[in-house]
C-alpha cells in the first residue's frame, strides 16, 4: 500500500485525554505533589526518568536560577500564575512507546478522537489507498531509521543518544537565558527530539501534539532539532482539543466538527439548526453516565441537564411499564441522576423513501457490509467488488443467490474457489461498485450507512439488516422461551451506532458493547476480534429493563463514575429546542458559569541549523483559556542555512513568545510569519527576534494580529545588526486587524542596527473593520457575521495557505469559532 | 412635487423577448422618504418607483442627495431613516438588515467598491449567490462547476481578464477595473432592482462603453429595474433611460423622459428654479 506522503504522519508524545465525554482514563502513574517547586521534586523527576547524572546537576542549577530571576515586568500580566499551585510533572504510561502497539488503548483513542484518522479520511476519499494508522507509523519509521533520522520524544533520546544529547542541549537556550527556560530546563519532560544526518531531506513534515489535561498541570516539553549540513526537515506542533459525539441524526459526529446552521437531531426526534457551538475550559468533577448498553456511556459536568425519569422511593427495581409511561421525563442536572433513573434514548423520526432501494439492491448492500470490500485489481486497472462466504455449503447457496441477484439488478458478477476453498463473489460493474461507496463507504473501520438509508422506511431498512446478518450475525434461540437473541460484529464504530438506531426505529433498544480483543466463533468461523463493536439484541423478550414510548426509550442508568477534570468542554445551542442527542440520550444545553483555572505551558524549544540546511518549525496553537503559554524558541542558522517558524497562536490567556534567528555565518537566511487571534480577556504577545550575526544574511518577519471584543494583541520585535555584519537585507511587516472599538493592538519594534551597509524595510499597518466594508459584504447577502467572518480570514489567508492542509482547514475553523461570539 | 409615472416601459424593455420577460413585475416603492445623517437633513421627502424592465435615471447637482438615497435604500448604517416607506414588492424593507435586502433582490452598485483582503472575487460571489438563493427557499446550491463557467462568461464580457476572478475582491483593481467588476457582480448575482451609483465615474470612453454594455445586456437577460445615479449624459447615450429624474436638495424637482438629460447638457441645472446652489 501507498500511503501519499504528504498525508503520512507520526503521531507522538501526548499527555493523556482532554475531553468532554471519553472513555478514555488518565491513568497518570506519578504525578508530582502540588505545594511549590524544590530541589527533592527536581530530583524525583530525574530519578523517575532514571536520568544520567548530569542532567540531574542541569536541573538543579537551573531551579537555582528560576528561584533568583525575577518575574519579567514587561509584556503581559503574569500575576495570576502561582508557582505552588503548579504540578510539574505527569507521567502518562510506564515508559514512553516506541511502537504503535506498545502506545496505550488510551492514548490511540485519543488519536482517534483528535480526528487525525477522520481529516485523513476525507483527504484520502476517492482515491485508492487506505488509511491506517499503524502501517504509516511503521512505513514512516522504518524509512526514517533507514536515512539515520532520529525522531524520539527527548526524554528517550536522552537514554539513547547520550552524547549528541549532552553536545547541543541548553546550547541554543540556556537555563540563564529568562525565568521560564530556567524553569522549563529544572522540570523538562516530552517534547521531541530530532537529528536530520547530512544531506538528508525529509519531505512530510513531523508531528506532535501537546496538550494539558490535568488540573494546575504544568506543561514543559523540551524540544531539540538538529538540521546537520545540507538536510532539511520541516516540523508542526499543534494542540487541538476534541469533544463527545452528538447525533446528525444519520451519523454521529464529534461535538467540537458541529459548525453553526449544521442540522442535527434533538429530543423531539428532528431535526434542528445549531445556532452556536460553545467551548469553554472547564475544572471539577466530569461524570460519566453509563446506561444499559456499555457503549453508549457519556460523560458531561455536573450542571448538565439530561432528559430523565427520575426512580421514585417507592418503585420496585422493576418498575411497572405502567408507572413508567405515566412519568413525564424533565431535565435534571447530571449531578443529581442516580443509578437506575430511566434517561431518553430518542430515535430520528424522520424518513424518506428512495425508489432506488429495491429489495434487491438492500440485499446486496446488507451482505456488502458484511462481507464485501473493494479493492483495486492492478492487471485489469479496475475496481473490484468482492464478497467473501465461508467454504460450507450454505454458504455457498447464499453465494449463487447473491450472484442471480445480481444479475437481476442488470451488473455481471462472477463466482471464484479460493485456495482455502472459500467462496468469493467478484463483479467490476462501475455503478454496483459506486453504490456501494456512496452508501456504505468501504473498509472493516469506516463502513457507515448514508443519510438516505438511515432515513428509509423502516421495512427496508429490516430488509438490509436481515441480510447484514447473514454475514455478520449470529443468532441463540432460547427453547424455554421463544425469544430469538441477535448479535452482530463490527470493526466500525459509526456502523455500530447506526445498527442500533435502526434497531431501535423496529422497537428494540439493542446493546453495544466492546470486548477486549478474542477469538469468537460467528457461522462456524473462527473470527479474531480486534475492537469488535457486538451490537446485541433480542426479539420477544420476556421481560426488558429499558422501556419504550414511540420514539423514546427509558434506559436505566447502570453506574456513575466522577473524575477529575480539567479541559474544553463543548456544549451546543441549538433553534427552538436547545437540546441535543449525546451517543442517542437527550440533554439539555448546559447553562453552567464559565470557571477557570490557570495552568502554565512553558516549553523551550532549540534547533541548530548546519550549513546549507533548512528547518520549518510550524506551531498552531489553541491552548483554553486559561492557560499561560510562555515558550522560548530560538534556531542558530549557519553558513546559507535557512530557518523558518510559522506561529500562529489562537487561545490561552496570555501568550508571550518571540521566535528567534540567531543568523551566524554568512549566507544564512530567517523568517518569522506569525497569526495571533486575542479574543476577549486574552492578551497576544507575540513577535520576532533576528539577529544579524554575520553578513550577508537576510531576514522577513511577517506578523499578523487579529484583536475582538476587547482582546489584546502585541507584537514585540526585535532586529539587531551586529557590528561586522555588513551587506544586510531585512523587511518587517506587521499587521494588525481590529474588530470592534474596545480591542487593542500595540507594536513594540526595536532594532538595534550596529552596522551602516545595511537594508532594513519596516511596514506597520493597523485597520480597523470598518463599517463600509462589513457594508459591502452585506449589500451582497452576506450576514454581518459572515462579513466580519470574511474579512478576517482574508487577512490571515497569507497565513494560512502556508499551512499543511489539514491544519489549514482546522485553523481556519477555529477562526469561525472565534468570529461567531459564543467563545471566551 | 410626486411622481409616479407609470406608463409602459419603453425602449430597452421591448426588446425583452416575451419569454424571458420576467412573469412576476418586481417594484420597489419609495414613498416620502426621509432621511439624516447626524442631524443633517439629506433627504427630504423622495417619492419614486421602480419597475422591472425599467431603467430611471437621477441627475442632480454635488450634494443633492443622490447618492444618499441609494445607500438609504441598501440600507447603510450610518443614515438615519426619519420619515416615509420603501416597500419591496410590497414589504417594507427599511427595517431589514442589508443582507436581508440583498437577499430579496435589491442590489447597490458601489461609487467607491472596497477592498477586501484575501477574500477571491469568484468564492465571495458564489458564497453570495448562494446566500441569495438559500434566502429564496431555494435548497439546491450552485457547485463551483456550475458558477465558474458563468462567471468567466460574465468576466469576458465586461472585457476583464479572467484571473480577476482568483483574485481578492478589488484589491490592487484601477478605478475602472473596480467599477466593470461590480456589474460583474450585478450579472452573476441577478438582482431584481439594481442601483448603480455613479457606475460612470472614473471610466475613459471605452470603459464606460463596456460598462453600458454589460447593463444592457444584463437588464435585457433578466429584465431587472436599473436605477442610475449619473452626472453626466455621456453614459445615457449607450443606456436609454426610460424615466430621468432630476434631484435637488434631497427632493425630486422634476421628471421626464431621456429629453429631459439632453436638456440638462445643454443648460445646466440653472434652468431649474428650484435648485440653487447651497
Amino acid at each position: 500500500m501507498s500511503v501519499p506522503v504528504s498525508t503520512q504522519k507520526i503521531i507522538k508524545n501526548t499527555l493523556g485525554e482532554y475531553k468532554f465525554g471519553f472513555k478514555t482514563r488518565n491513568k497518570a502513574v506519578f504525578k508530582t505533589a502540588q505545594g511549590g517547586l524544590t530541589a527533592a521534586m527536581v530530583k524525583a523527576i530525574s530519578n523517575r526518568k532514571k536520568e544520567p547524572k548530569w542532567m540531574l546537576d542541569y536541573r538543579l542549577k537551573a531551579l537555582e536560577i528560576f528561584e533568583k530571576k525575577p518575574m519579567p515586568a514587561w509584556g503581559g500580566d503574569l500575576s495570576g500564575i502561582d508557582f505552588k499551585k503548579i504540578h510539574y510533572y505527569l507521567q502518562p504510561q510506564d515508559r514512553p512507546k516506541n511502537n504503535w502497539e506498545d502506545v496505550p488503548k488510551d492514548i490511540k483513542d485519543t488519536f482517534e478522537k483528535l480526528g487525525i484518522p477522520e481529516a485523513e479520511r476525507k483527504f484520502l476519499a476517492g482515491t485508492g489507498a487506505q488509511f491506517e494508522s499503524e502501517v504509516i507509523y511503521h512505513s514512516l519509521q522504518k524509512e526514517l531509521t533507514k536515512k539515520g533520522v532520529v525522531f524520539e520524544s527527548t526524554d528517550i533520546a536522552l537514554q539513547k543518544y547520550p552524547e549528541i544529547f549532552r553536545q547541543y542541549f541548553g546550547k541554543v537556550i540556556p537555563a540563564h537565558d529568562n525565568k521560564f527556560a530556567a524553569l522549563n530546563s529544572a522540570v523538562w519532560s516530552g517534547g521531541s527530539f530530532i537529528y536530520v544526518p547530512k544531506g538528508v531531506h525529509i519531505e512530510l513534515p513531523l508531528q506532535a501534539y501537546f496538550r494539558i489535561n490535568a488540573e494546575n498541570m504544568g506543561q514543559f516539553e523540551r524540544t531539540l532539532i538538529i538540521a546537520d549540513e545540507g538536510s532539511s526537515v520541516h516540523y508542526v506542533e499543534g494542540c487541538l482539543p476534541a469533544g463527545e459525539l452528538v447525533s446528525n441524526g444519520h451519523k454521529f459526529t464529534n461535538i467540537e466538527a458541529v459548525k453553526t446552521s449544521d442540522l442535527i437531531v434533538t429530543d423531539d426526534g428532528k431535526h434542528h439548526k445549531v445556532k452556536a457551538l460553545m467551548t469553554r475550559p472547564y475544572k471539577g468533577t466530569m461524570l460519566k453516565i453509563i446506561p444499559v448498553s456499555r457503549e453508549n456511556s457519556f460523560r458531561l459536568t455536573t450542571e448538565h441537564p439530561v432528559l430523565c425519569i427520575q426512580r421514585k422511593i417507592n418503585w420496585l427495581p422493576e418498575v411497572s411499564t405502567k408507572k413508567l409511561m405515566a412519568t413525564k421525563p424533565e431535565y435534571i442536572p447530571a449531578g443529581k441522576l442516580k443509578k437506575g433513573d430511566f434517561i431518553v434514548y430518542t430515535t430520528p423520526t424522520k424518513t424518506e423513501d428512495n425508489e432506488i432501494f429495491t429489495e434487491d439492491l438492500l440485499k446486496i448492500l446488507g451482505l456488502y457490509l458484511a462481507e464485501g470490500s473493494i479493492s483495486f485489481n492492478k492487471s485489469l486497472k479496475l475496481n473490484a467488488l468482492a464478497f467473501s462466504f465461508g467454504k460450507k455449503e450454505s454458504e455457498k447457496n447464499m453465494a449463487e443467490d447473491l450472484i442471480l441477484t445480481i444479475k437481476k439488478l442488470g451488473h455481471k458478477a462472477s463466482i471464484t474457489k479460493s485456495k482455502g476453498l472459500y467462496y468469493t463473489v467478484i463483479s467490476y460493474s462501475k455503478n454496483l461498485i459506486d453504490l456501494c461507496l456512496t452508501h456504505c463507504d468501504k473498509g472493516a473501520h469506516h463502513k457507515k450507512l448514508s443519510q438516505t438509508i438511515m432515513e428509509l422506511p423502516v421495512e427496508k431498512q429490516k430488509i438490509l439488516l436481515k441480510n447484514y446478518l447473514k454475514g455478520d450475525g449470529s443468532v441463540y434461540i432460547r427453547k424455554d422461551y421463544p425469544s430469538k437473541m441477535i448479535r452482530a460484529g463490527t470493526a466500525s464504530k459509526t456502523l455500530a451506532f447506526q445498527l442500533q438506531e435502526i434497531i431501535a426505529r423496529m422497537g428494540i433498544y439493542a446493546n453495544i458493547s466492546l470486548p477486549e480483543a478474542s477469538q469468537d466463533v460467528i457461522g462456524n468461523r473462527i473470527i479474531t476480534r480486534q475492537d469488535q463493536y457486538i451490537v446485541e439484541y433480542t426479539e420477544n423478550k420476556k421481560f426488558n429493563e429499558v422501556r419504550r414510548k414511540d420514539n423514546n426509550y427509558f434506559v436505566p442508568i447502570k453506574e456513575i463514575k466522577s473524575e477529575n477534570y480539567n479541559g474544553f468542554v463543548f456544549n451546543l445551542e441549538v433553534k427552538e429546542t436547545n437540546s441535543y442527542l449525546v451517543k442517542g440520550f437527550a440533554v439539555h444545553n448546559c447553562t453552567a458559569p464559565t470557571y477557570s483555572t490557570n495552568s502554565l505551558h512553558s516549553a523551550v524549544v532549540e534547533i541548530i541549523v548546519k550549513k546549507g540546511a533548512r528547518v520549518q518549525y510550524t506551531t498552531i496553537q489553541n491552548w483554553s483559556h486559561n492557560v499561560y503559554n510562555l515558550v522560548t524558541k530560538r534556531a542558530f542558522a549557519y553558513r546559507d542555512a535557512e530557518m523558518f517558524w510559522l506561529d500562529c497562536n489562537l487561545g490561552s490567556k496570555l501568550t508571550m513568545k518571540y521566535p528567534a534567528i540567531f543568523l551566524m555565518e554568512p549566507g544564512a537566511r530567517g523568517e518569522v510569519q506569525s497569526l495571533a487571534f486575542a479574543n476577549k480577556n486574552q492578551h497576544q504577545d507575540a513577535g520576532a527576534k533576528i539577529i544579524h550575526n554575520a553578513p550577508n544574511t537576510t531576514s522577513k518577519i511577517v506578523a499578523k494580529s487579529i484583536s475582538k471584543g476587547s482582546g489584546r494583541s502585541s507584537y514585540r520585535g526585535l532586529l539587531k545588526v551586529t557590528k561586522g555584519a555588513r551587506n544586510i537585507k531585512s523587511h518587517v511587516s506587521c499587521d494588525a486587524l481590529l474588530l470592534d472599538g474596545a480591542s487593542r493592538s500595540d507594536t513594540y519594534p526595536t532594532m538595534k542596527i550596529e552596522e551602516s551597509e545595511v537594508a532594513i524595510a519596516h511596514e506597520a499597518t493597523v485597520s480597523k473593520i470598518g463599517e463600509e466594508q462589513l457594508f459591502y459584504l452585506m449589500s451582497r447577502g452576506l450576514t454581518e457575521e459572515e462579513a466580519a467572518s470574511a474579512i478576517v480570514n482574508g487577512f490571515a489567508k497569507p497565513i494560512i495557505k502556508q499551512l499543511p492542509m489539514e491544519y489549514a482547514l482546522e485553523l481556519n475553523r477555529l477562526l469561525e469559532l472565534e468570529m461567531t461570539g459564543s467563545v471566551g | 412635487m410626486n411622481i409616479t409615472m407609470n406608463k409602459p416601459a419603453t425602449n430597452q424593455a421591448k426588446k425583452i423577448s416575451s419569454h424571458e420577460r420576467p412573469t412576476k413585475v418586481d417594484v420597489l416603492e419609495i414613498c416620502d422618504l426621509h432621511a439624516n445623517i447626524g442631524k443633517l437633513k439629506i433627504l427630504n421627502g423622495i417619492n419614486l418607483t421602480i419597475r422591472s424592465c425599467e431603467i430611471h435615471a437621477i441627475m442632480g447637482p454635488n450634494g443633492s442627495g443622490k447618492s444618499t438615497l441609494c445607500n438609504v435604500l441598501m440600507g447603510h448604517p450610518k443614515y438615519e431613516v426619519v420619515k416615509g416607506s420603501a416597500k419591496f414588492n410590497g414589504k417594507e424593507i427599511l427595517e431589514l438588515d442589508p443582507n436581508e435586502r440583498a437577499n430579496l433582490g435589491l442590489f447597490l452598485g458601489f461609487q467607491h467598491p472596497l477592498e477586501i483582503a484575501g477574500v477571491s472575487m469568484g468564492n465571495f460571489l458564489r458564497l453570495a449567490r448562494n446566500l441569495n438563493l438559500k434566502a429564496a427557499g431555494e435548497t439546491k446550491q450552485i457547485s463551483p462547476m456550475e458558477f465558474m463557467p458563468m462567471l468567466k462568461e460574465t468576466v469576458g464580457l465586461l472585457k476583464m481578464d479572467e484571473k480577476f476572478i482568483s483574485r481578492s475582491v478589488n484589491e490592487g483593481f484601477s478605478g475602472g477595473e473596480k467599477k466593470r467588476a461590480e456589474i460583474v457582480q450585478m450579472a452573476v448575482l441577478k438582482p431584481k432592482i439594481a442601483m448603480l451609483d455613479e457606475i460612470d465615474s472614473g471610466l475613459d470612453i471605452d470603459a464606460l462603453k463596456i460598462v453600458a454594455e454589460g447593463i444592457v445586456e444584463t437588464f435585457k437577460k433578466t429584465g431587472l429595474g436599473v436605477l442610475l445615479i449619473t452626472h453626466y449624459q455621456r453614459l445615457l447615450n449607450y443606456i436609454t433611460p426610460d424615466f430621468v429624474h432630476v434631484m435637488a436638495k434631497g427632493k425630486i424637482i422634476q421628471s421626464g423622459d431621456k429629453k429631459l438629460a439632453l436638456e440638462l447638457e445643454k443648460h445646466g441645472y440653472e434652468k431649474f428654479p428650484k435648485v440653487d446652489n447651497r
